[in-house]
Order: structure tokens, then sequence, then C-alpha cells
């Protein structure tokens, strides 16, 4: 009888140490309310302890208390900002774990992305996950952005939140283009090279501003050590300052807004107080948010590992060759595009501070009380003009436009290109059957009858080289550079070396201009053991 | 209300007292100093190099190796720049783009140099021809050097081209420390 009482008293005396522990650490929550916010019961004590958190937690006095039931409506945020928020903290995480292995200096850093690709547990997902979470973060950003404009967000009290948001866009930019410079490959070296002779562009400053960026007259050991310094130092601690001002203006002045429609709408009474009513950040919005924070690694984890997503790496770089097909990050696009369009003062740094001047200005030009699409239309009006400006703007940034690559080049760099895998380093090993291909009537539905399995990647490339010359030999209303006159094409595979083929793309045709015969040619050697991309 | 009237009388008259301009005292200071940090980290991060360090004199050779007037130009991968020969002379031209800093390069097939970034084009003299570069292709001076006595037989330091000597013997010399700019294009 004794025994069993000292064992009840002792379970007793432990749980209320493990209580008073967890009180501790939490700030006032005991097990049981744990459990209970966790199970969505109501609050255990008197008074509620899950406010008493929100003023003597750290980390919780940054979170709102509630947001309005009618703001938390899924298609009203779409939880863009969320998840903006939640792709910095996964760059965060990922680029901390990543500086383990990365020195940043010419002769190692390009080594230091093959090891961490090669020899490092996971250190491929890391890779491909903190590229993948950068280029989400910059979507996420733009469509905030955009969510915040469409449903007039930005207005009166907001105002403010607004004007450090368009800084965020500007950091979030910056903070990419910066990480681009870092695996020192080809990609990384002439986008980097194009971005600061832009800043070389400017007025005033511009030279200045070009060789602080650069270290140098051109980018090299000092100029890779101050992007490195711009991406891990400089611009997290600027992004964490002011995503901190963003967020405590959301969470503590103003909450998020309620759709318009509820704002604005004609309601009832009771359906004007029902989306005012309270939803408490613990335990609805917490546990919520619980929900979307697994729900985005699982994407993260599921685009690398299931979906193939991988973070491109190509040839070192080499300060001697520009590649063919250089072409900026695609949120850069647009900024490409109009670099072809004229004087690259005007374009490349004029017109970009005028639109981030106008960003900023948005909430003090826009003097409309409404924040409804229809009472709006004007200011709906230049949304879409600005969307639909930056599409067409970003397909003039691709290398297709306004660059005058001859068609054999293109054709053969389409096929094979200099830098990245392209169709003809996709086609399996097995499936290069050795042989002279030529271009001319018509392409067999299978080239090797012989294989076991055929050869649909090497029929399928062919025929594209085919289609392609054929069209340009036939087609004499192209302008001139786009033309092959009596064009004879040839796909020659050898076998070079034990596992190892080579493969020979020839053009030949007679200028257009001259009737001259020309020819262009290029050889590929493929491995058995090859990476396919 | 009679008493608002008066203190905003009173507060107009509030001369400035000694705390408030020790205050204003510290804050200008503090702003002086700020300004000097910023022109201290600009003086900081500003790159130093000495001069010469970039640019040196290249031989390319004697005029006998010279690429004929119709040959393609001649590249120089590591110094930079394309060695031309037209009806007029010759012509060292800086291989880097005057638009965004990327290496162009020589287009056989259409005869005309092309930029891979963003499509500018210039012809085998480096006139601009099509593209948004501002300004013509910069180039070298190039010297004509007596084989045996090193002398300069020719000169054009200012980027024009340079008529082949006709002495097949006769050095040819980019001092790739001298960049002429391109002309600007209407």
């Amino acid at each position: 009888m004794n025994k069993t009482l000292d064992l009840q008293d002792m379970r007793k005396k432990i749980g209320g140490m493990v209580d008073n522990r967890v009180r501790i650490i939490t700030a006032g929550l005991g097990l049981n309310e744990l459990r209970a916010i966790l199970r969505g019961d109501p609050p255990t004590e008197k008074p509620n302890p899950r406010y008493r958190v929100h003023t003597t937690s750290f980390l919780f006095h940054i979170r709102p208390r509630y947001y309005e039931k009618g703001a938390t409506i899924f298609a009203n945020t779409f939880r863009l900002g969320f998840f903006t928020a939640f792709f910095f903290f996964v760059e965060l995480f990922t680029g901390l774990i990543l500086m383990i292995y990365y020195t940043p200096s010419p002769d190692q850093a390009y080594n230091s992305i093959l090891n961490l690709l090669s020899n490092v547990p996971f250190g491929k997902m890391l890779r491909d996950i903190h590229r993948l979470g950068a280029e989400a973060m910059v979507i996420f950003t733009f469509l905030h952005m955009l969510r915040t404009y469409l449903t007039g967000s930005y207005k009166k009290e907001r105002s403010f939140t607004w004007f450090t948001g368009v800084f965020l866009l500007g950091i979030t930019l910056f903070l990419s283009f910066s990480g681009y410079l870092l695996p020192w490959d080809q990609l990384a070296y002439w986008a980097v090279t194009i971005g600061t002779s832009m800043a070389e562009a400017a007025p005033l400053f511009g030279q200045q501003a070009n060789l602080i960026l650069r270290g140098a007259p051109d980018i090299g050991a000092g100029g890779l050590l101050r992007f490195y310094l711009m991406h891990v130092v400089l611009l997290p601690l600027a992004a964490i300052l002011v995503i901190s001002i963003h967020y405590y203006k959301v969470s503590r002045e103003h909450g998020i807004s309620l759709p318009p429609r509820y704002e604005e709408g004609d309601l009832s009474p009771e359906k004007k107080k029902e989306v005012k009513q309270r939803l408490d950040f613990i335990p609805d919005l917490f546990t919520h948010e619980m929900f979307l924070t697994a729900l985005g690694l699982f994407l993260l984890i599921a685009g690398t590992v299931f979906f193939g997503y991988a973070a491109p790496l190509e040839h070192i770089a080499n300060p001697q060759v520009t590649p063919l097909d250089t072409e900026a990050p695609w949120y850069f696009w647009w900024l490409q595009g109009m670099l072809k369009l004229g004087d690259k003062t005007l374009m490349g740094i004029i017109i970009p501070t005028v639109i981030v001047l106008l960003l900023f200005a948005i909430p003090y030009i826009d003097r409309n009380p409404f924040r409804s699409l229809y009472k709006r239309p004007i200011a709906v009006g230049v949304g879409i003009f600005a969307v639909i400006t930056l599409i067409v703007l970003s397909y003039m940034g691709l290398p297709h436009y306004g660059i005058q690559t001859p068609a054999a080049t293109r054709i053969i760099q389409d096929l094979a290109p200099e830098e990245g895998v392209g169709p003809l380093r996709a086609i399996p090993f097995e499936q290069l059957q050795t042989g002279v291909y030529e271009v001319g009537a018509e392409v067999p539905r299978d080239l090797c009858p012989n294989l076991d399995y055929g050869c649909p990647a090497l029929t399928s490339v062919f025929k594209e080289f085919s289609e392609r010359v054929t069209y340009a030999a036939t087609n004499d209303k192209l302008p001139d550079y786009k033309r092959l006159p009596n064009a004879r094409a040839v796909m020659v595979i050898e076998d070079w070396q034990q596992d190892l083929k080579k493969v020979t793309l020839r053009i030949t045709w007679d200028d257009p201009a001259t009737g001259e015969a020309k020819v262009y040619e290029k050889q590929y050697f493929l491995h058995r053991e090859r990476e396919r991309g | 209300m009679p008493a608002k009237p008066e203190e905003s009388v009173s507060e107009e008259k509030k001369t400035i007292n000694r705390r408030e301009f020790l205050n204003f005292a510290w804050l200008a200071s503090l702003g002086f100093l700020t300004v000097s940090l910023g022109g201290v980290t600009y003086l900081f991060a500003m790159p130093r190099f000495k001069e010469g360090e970039f640019g040196g004199v290249v031989p390319v050779g004697p005029a006998s190796d010279l690429p004929t007037t119709d040959a393609p130009p001649e590249n120089f991968a590591k110094v930079k720049f394309w060695l031309t020969n037209t009806d007029a002379g010759v012509l060292a031209l800086y291989k880097v783009c005057t638009h965004l800093g990327c290496l162009y390069n020589w287009n056989s097939q259409e005869n005309k140099f092309i930029c891979p970034c963003h499509g500018s084009q210039f012809d085998k003299n480096g006139n601009y021809i099509a593209g948004p570069a501002p300004r013509s292709l910069d180039r070298f001076a190039i010297q004509a050097v007596d084989p045996t006595t090193g002398e300069v037989v020719a000169e054009a330091a200012n980027g024009d081209p340079l008529p082949v000597p006709d002495n097949p013997d006769v050095l040819i010399q980019v001092d790739t420390g001298k960049k002429i700019n391109g002309q600007q294009h209407a």
C-alpha cells in the first residue's frame, strides 16, 4: 500500500517538474495547454495563457494575436506572403549549410561545387533546393505584390508597408543575382559581366560603381569575393531588417486586409460582424502555418527529388570566350529585352529606376479610396498592361529574338548547345548507331530497325535536324541569314574508342549573296558514362 | 478654450536652449561622421592598380604573316583583340563589345562581328552596323617596328588603320595599354 502511494506521488512530482520546465520554455503554456492547442480544444486555464505568450515570448510577440476571419480566406491572400517568407527561411538554412563546402576563390569555387555534387551526401539535393527556393521566392514575391496591387491592399494605413515591400522586391532580385556568380561557371561569369557593365552605364558614378562591384576592371578573385560577401552577409542582413519592418506592420498595426467585397460591398450586419470575428493565432493560425510549412517543404523536396529540378552547372568560367546564347536569369529577361531596344543608359539604368520609383509611389499616386476591382478600372488596366509588357519584354530577352544567328549555327546550336545538354547529348548511348545519315527525301520511322528497341531519341534528333535544314533550304522568303540554299547536311556517328562515339553534324550550302560554297561543322564526343542531364 | 492660442504663441517664442543646441551639435557631428565613414568605405572598397598593370605591347609577327584583306580577322584570345586587315590597313579591335562587355565573335558566314549577348553587329573595320551598342568597337594603337634596329617605322596611335608596310619583315606590335574608344553613332 505504502509502495503504490509513493509511486503515484513520484509520478505527480515528476509530472509537475516537467510541466514547469515546459512552461519556462514555452513562456507560460503547460503540457495540458499544449495538448489542447494541438487538439483544437478551448484554453484549459484562466486567464487565457495563449494570449500571455504574445507578451512573454520574443518569437510570439512578433506574431499577430489574431487575424480577422474574413482576411484568412484562402482566395484573399493565397498565402503568397507566407510562402515568400517561408522560402526566405529555406534559403537561409540551405545557404548556411552549403557554405560549409564552398570556397569563394576562382581557383576553388567551381571545384567546390563539383565536390558538392559528386562527393557530399545530399549535396546535390541541398544545392537544388537552394536554387529552387530562390526561384520560388522571386515568383512568390512577384505574385504577392500583384495580389496586393489587385486587391488595393496598399492604400491608406498600408502604404508604408507597400513601400517596404518594394524594397524587399529589390533585395530579393539582388540576392538571387549575387548568388549567380558563386559557382564560377560560364553562365555565372557572363551574366555578372553583363550585370556589372550595366552598372557602368549609369551616369555620373557608373564607372566607380562598376569597379567597386567587380573589384578590378574585369571580374576575378576580387569580384567573386565581393559578390560572395554581398550574397551571404550584406543582402541577407538587409533582407532580415526590412522583412522585420514589413512584417511588424502587418502583425501589429493593420493586419491582413479584408477582401474588398467585405469592406465595400452591401453586406448584412451579421455578415459584417462575422468576417470581423477574431481568429486567434494560437491555435488556429499556428496550426495552419505548421501545415503550410510541411506542404512547402514537401513540394521543395518533391520538386528536386521526384520531378528532376536541378540547378544548372555549365563549364568552368572562361574569361576569354562568351558562349553563344548567353542569357540573363529568367527574372531578368525583361531587362535583357529592353537592353536590345536601345541605349544602355536609358534602358538599363534610367527606365528601371523610373519603374522602381513609380512602384514606390503607387500608394501616393493612386488616390482612389476604393479597393474593389470594379471601382478602380484605371489601376486594374495599368496593372494588366504592366504584366503584359513584362511578358512581351521577357520574350524579347530570349536569345532567339533580335540576335542574327546564321541558320547553320542556329540549327546545330539548338540540337547540341555550347552550354547545357540539348537533345543530341540526351540520346542514350545504346541508341547511337554508327553510320552516315544524310538529310534527304524522307526520314524513316526508325533509323535503326536492327537494334532491339530501335532508336527513337536518335531518330527524333535527326528528324529535327533534317526538317530544319530542309526548311531553311527551300524557303527563299526568309531573310538571307536564315537561308541555306542548296543545303546538304549530314550526321555522322563513328566509333571512336571503347565506350566513346564521335558525332559530327555538318551543313554545306551556297551563300545566298555571293553563291560561294560554305561549310559549318561541329563535332561531339559522347561517352557511355556521360551525364545526360 | 482661451488657453490654446496662448500656448501656441508661447511655443513660437521658445528659443534654443543650451541642451537643445548641444543635442543638435551631437547630431551634426554624428551626421558628419556618417558621411565620412561613407567616404572611407568608398576609398576602402575601390580597387587600386599600378600604372601600366593592364595592357602592354604585344608582338603579332612580321607584316608578311598578317591575314590577307579578304581573310577573316585573326583572334588573339589571350590579349583580347581581333587583328583585321582591310584595304585601309591593319587594325587591332578590342574584343569586348562596347555594349555590355561580352566578347563578340567573327561570323564568317555574314562577314561581320556579332555579339552573342544582345546582338550588336560591327563590320570588319569595327564600325557599328546594328544593335544596341552605343559606339563602334574600341581599337588599340598599332606600331610597325624595324626587326633589326627596333625603331618604330610607322605608327597609328589614334586607332586609325595602319597601312601595311612594304617591307614584309617589319614587325607589327599592338599596344593594349592604349585603347581608343570607338566613335559614337548617331
